[in-house]
């Protein structure tokens, strides 16, 4: 249902949609939330289309799109797993999972804080390095964010240093 | 493959995850573009703004008078895809699920819950209901129905022009 004035934002959602599921998917692990955060990051396109239209390149307003599943994929990753699931009622997208449930909560518990940590990098680092979670190269990350191979190098050897001092800390704080 | 945290010291967090999202990212299973596009419209259709927090004391009590309490068990539906939508809610109380019927299975869009303003596409005259709401527990809701609540937030300065807007776009077939 094309219709003006989002007909745009949806040839952009269109034409990213394969890496955009490429980076949603290698994060979250599983087709419900990779679905989800798809079905928002399109919500979100939409909302800030009068930014994102306005920006100079196809390849600016696809930088953005890229960061929005990004943001949307570490939110889910962040806090705790939607509610509808909890109680139960998503039977039908389970069988689609290839990690079986008890593993992906468990793995999802023990990751939480270092998810926390990576989304409280500043800007820029915190996508270079959700992208490196995507198991992007750093070649790959430079591309689809528009900056330099050398940008991402800096950011991910500061991003390491940082997360690991965050996550000692936090989880000796959880443990103890 | 271990899906357990490295113990902290063994091995680089961030090369872990590195090594997993590049696992992964080998089998991406098949998503369906356009269907995410829909239901990103229907679960805007759906209601997004918080209604209820939005409103003055003196609306909310206006609202009040003007509605009906009604509580729905778990399990029952606030509303069907496809029926004639002849009443909005507010929702009190407890969550609901959002769903579609895609090839006869269900498909959970989002959730709704307290404060949230549902059914509001309904102020389109002769329109019906873009999805099926299920309570996942009890639901406390104020019903009122659609001309009534059109005329009661058209005088209701603390409804954001952003409702409004949706009232309107959906009144002139805009997305």
């Amino acid at each position: 249902m094309p219709q003006a004035p989002y007909g745009d934002a949806e040839s952009l959602f269109r034409a990213a949609h394969n890496e955009l599921m490429r980076v949603a998917y290698a994060l979250l692990g599983n087709h419900a939330d990779t679905e989800d955060a798809a079905q928002d990051s399109f919500f979100k396109l939409v909302t800030a289309w009068h930014r994102v239209g306005g920006l100079p390149t196809p390849g600016d307003q696809r930088a953005y799109l890229i960061r929005i599943v990004i943001n949307e994929a570490l939110h889910i990753l962040r806090y705790p797993h939607r509610r509808w699931e909890r109680l139960g009622v998503d039977a039908a997208d389970r069988e689609a999972r290839w990690e079986p449930l008890d593993e992906q909560v468990q793995a999802r518990a023990d990751l939480r804080l270092l998810w926390k940590a990576i989304s409280e990098l500043p800007g820029m680092r915190r996508d270079v390095v959700a992208l490196r979670a995507a198991g992007y190269e750093y070649g790959e990350i430079a591309a689809s964010l528009g900056v330099s191979v050398s940008t991402v190098r800096s950011h991910i050897s500061n991003a390491r240093k940082q997360l690991s001092r965050t996550v000692a800390r936090d989880w000796e704080g959880a443990q103890g | 493959m271990s899906r357990r945290v490295p113990a902290d010291g063994q091995r680089d967090l961030l090369d872990w995850l590195y090594e997993l999202g590049k696992q992964r990212a080998e089998r991406v299973p098949e998503f369906d573009v356009e269907r995410t596009i829909s239901r990103a419209y229907a679960a805007r259709d759906a209601g997004a703004v918080n209604f209820w927090t939005v409103l003055n004391p003196a609306e909310r009590s206006a609202f009040e008078s003007a509605a009906r309490k009604q509580a729905f068990a778990p399990g029952t539906a606030l509303m069907r895809e496809g029926e004639h939508a002849d009443a909005v809610m507010v929702i009190l109380d407890g969550w609901a699920k959002v769903c579609l019927d895609e090839d006869g299975r269900e498909r959970v869009i989002t959730e709704r819950g307290p404060g949230d303003l549902i059914g509001e596409s309904g102020t389109v005259p002769g329109n019906v209901r873009s999805a099926t709401m299920i309570a996942l527990d009890t639901v406390q809701a104020l019903v009122m129905r659609t001309e009534d609540y059109t005329a009661l937030i058209a005088d209701f300065p603390g409804v954001p022009d952003l409702v409004k807007k949706q009232t309107y776009d959906r009144r002139t077939g805009r997305p």
